[in-house]
């Protein structure tokens, strides 16, 4: 304590320097644990919405991800409703959604044009999945419809000048190899934001996806659990269970997810080290500037009997004093902006490829404030001691002399 | 190469070693030597001049004994008092605290026994300002690891025999210039060293501050038994020490 106290009293020999240090210091945690925490709201948004999309757990036959199907769900899953019951006693699981993966021709008689489609249980996909779509006219798919139903991304809606009630044919080919068409009235127009896929993506109910391509089939079960924390142990029990089947997670689908991660990660990573390495620099330069106008009192101490490593260490503590009381500064602005954000929301413009901006939110993460704090203390106290080694090393009667 | 010699006994002083004069009640020669310089030779070099500040010193300090080292600038006082505080190490001869060799001793163990056994006052103080005058005092000790009731104790003694109890909390820059030189005894003093260095003690002081000072080393010096060698110019100081030794270009006159 009594070298804490020491290092203390020497920082705030000059405040002015140690209050412009600190101030970096703070700034530069701020910065640093404010990219952390958007990269870390980006990162848990992007989680959500892959495994919304999927499912938690995807299960399909092997070949369903490894190879391309000759003819529509050649790799479907048959009798999947047994699979399904099999798959909800599982504790951990909330919802079985089974979906139809097609493409083909959707048209309004004047106009034809590609489709991506998916045919999915309607009720259970938005009463798990929540409002992920953000419908533009119309409603979302009903599972009791009385007729066959879509949902339309907003580019093919316009494209195909249709609105909801509006009559359409889709055409695709059947299990057998055949064309076959229906008669479907789109329900509703929806956009997921991203234009190019608005331009192709339709919804229908899994009936009606099933009879154009003439089959009792479904591409793959989409497993939502309870939390993403139960995917790890819910996938290793699903797989004993099922040995003949694949069951892949969200993020082995989740290829947007992982390259966005890949992207920040190396970024917001280039961005702490540049400003880690400038806290460091001002640090190690007030500690420069306060060591060597301490020389001679450096010798004094010496002189008086003060081993080396324990100058060392009162000096390594001052670096600590000036970063940590910086860093504990930063994360403390770093929580308030946090906080702030959520009081007075940020709009974002929309990223490259998509309509939708999204909210500025930056995540409070305890771990990460630590681990960026202590990081901040620790490079300040090596930097500091690092700094001091020569002049604590100097011989005493030459320091002494230092004017 | 220099040869050792035997260790000098009262009988036989060292060579060189002859005070310019002793003052009645001065520590008698039988007392024990504190520290020995042996043929000591040192040289500074100063970018492609070598200069020599100390040519075969020969000395020896009593206990209890109060030397005072005279001489002009650059004859090689301040080199004595760096080789006598273990801060610098001869080029030749030997240098012997307490019986025991220290000339080859490495920084560790020569940084421990100016801990445990040397006291230092500066000319300017030298105390840390950041501290407190108990502080600074305490400071010997504490880097000594000595409890901390034993330290408290201690330094209220030994701000009360330098007269400063009252004073304990302040810092040293609400002192005057004597109150911190005074300061700077008690915390030479507070280990019980064997012997104190005194590199111009009385310089920053005026004439009555200074008396009271060199008063105060006499009398701390006497009742804690440790030997004082102090450099100086002043010659009221040194007509108060138990010795006096003059230099000259290096040599002991």
């Amino acid at each position: 304590m009594r070298w804490l106290k020491f290092a203390i009293q020497n920082t705030l020999r000059n405040r002015r320097r140690s209050l412009v240090t600190v101030a970096i210091a703070a700034l530069g945690t701020a910065a640093i644990l404010l990219a952390g925490g958007f990269a870390l709201y980006t990162y848990q948004a992007l989680e959500q919405s892959a495994a919304r999309s999927t499912g938690h757990l995807i299960v399909g036959v092997p070949a369903q991800f490894t190879q391309d199907e000759d003819t529509p769900l050649q790799h479907g899953l048959d009798n999947y409703q047994a699979l399904s019951t099999q798959l909800l006693a599982d504790p951990d699981v909330r919802q079985v959604l089974p979906r139809v993966a097609f493409s083909g021709l959707i048209s309004n008689g004047d106009k034809s044009t590609v489709m991506l489609a998916t045919g999915v249980e309607p009720d259970s996909e938005f009463a798990v999945k929540g409002p992920f779509l953000n419908m533009v006219a119309g409603d979302v798919l009903a599972t009791a419809a009385k007729q066959a139903e879509v949902m339309l991304g907003e580019g093919l809606a316009k494209s195909l000048k249709a609105k909801p009630g509006t009559s359409l044919t889709l055409l695709a080919s059947t299990t057998d190899g055949a064309l076959n068409a229906l008669d479907v009235t789109v329900k509703g127009v929806f956009s997921t934001g991203v234009p190019d896929i608005d331009k192709r993506l339709v919804y229908t109910d899994i009936a009606t996806a099933q009879k154009l391509l003439n089959t009792t089939r479904v591409s793959t079960l989409g497993v939502f659990l309870k939390s993403m924390a139960a995917t790890a142990p819910a996938q290793q029990r699903v797989s004993r269970l099922n040995p003949q089947l694949t069951v892949q997670t969200w993020l082995d689908q989740a290829f947007f997810y992982k390259s966005v991660r890949d992207l920040y990660n190396r970024i917001f990573g280039a961005l702490g080290l540049i400003i880690g390495v400038i806290v460091v620099f001002v640090v190690t330069n007030a500690m420069a500037m306060a060591i060597i106008e301490r020389t001679r009192e450096i010798g004094t101490l010496r002189a008086l009997g003060t081993l080396p490593s324990q100058l060392l260490r009162t000096l390594a503590l001052e670096g600590m004093v000036l970063g940590g009381v910086g860093a504990a500064a930063g994360a403390l602005i770093a929580f308030a902006v946090s906080m702030l954000l959520y009081v007075v929301p940020v709009q974002m413009p929309p990223p490259p490829g998509s309509s939708r901006g999204y909210p500025l939110n930056v995540t409070f993460d305890a771990g990460m404030y630590a681990v960026a704090v202590l990081a901040m203390v620790a490079l300040s106290m090596l930097a500091s001691a690092w700094i001091a080694r020569k002049t604590v090393h100097t011989p005493v009667a030459e320091a002494l002399a230092h004017t | 190469m220099f040869a050792p010699r035997p260790a000098s006994t009262p009988a036989d002083p060292p060579r060189g070693c002859g005070p310019a004069w002793e003052r009645p009640g001065a520590r008698p020669a039988f007392a024990a030597p504190v520290i020995e310089l042996r043929g000591v030779h040192k040289t500074y070099r100063l970018g492609q001049h070598v200069i020599p500040a100390l040519q075969g010193v020969d000395l020896v300090v009593r206990r209890g004994e109060l030397l005072a080292l005279t001489g002009p600038s650059g004859s090689g006082k301040s080199t004595i008092l760096n080789l006598a505080g273990l801060i610098d190490t001869p080029d030749r001869g030997e240098i012997v605290l307490d019986g025991q060799a220290v000339t080859g001793l490495e920084e560790i163990p020569r940084t421990l026994l100016r801990r445990d056994a040397l006291g230092f006052v500066f000319q300017s103080f030298n105390l840390v300002p950041v501290m407190t005058v108990a502080e600074n005092v305490d400071y010997p000790l504490f880097i000594a690891g000595v409890p901390a009731r034993e330290r408290r104790e201690r330094v209220a003694a030994q701000l009360a025999a330098v007269g400063l109890q009252d004073h304990a909390q302040h810092r040293p820059d609400a002192l005057s210039g004597g109150q911190r030189q005074r300061v700077a005894i008690a915390r030479a003093l507070i280990k019980r060293p064997r012997l104190v260095v005194a590199d111009e003690p009385t310089a920053s002081l005026d004439s009555h501050t200074a008396d009271q000072v060199l008063d105060l080393m006499r009398e701390r010096c006497h009742a804690e038994g440790a030997a004082f060698v102090i450099a100086t110019h002043d010659s009221r100081l040194t007509q108060r020490c138990d010795r006096v030794l003059a230099l000259l270009d290096g040599r002991l006159q």
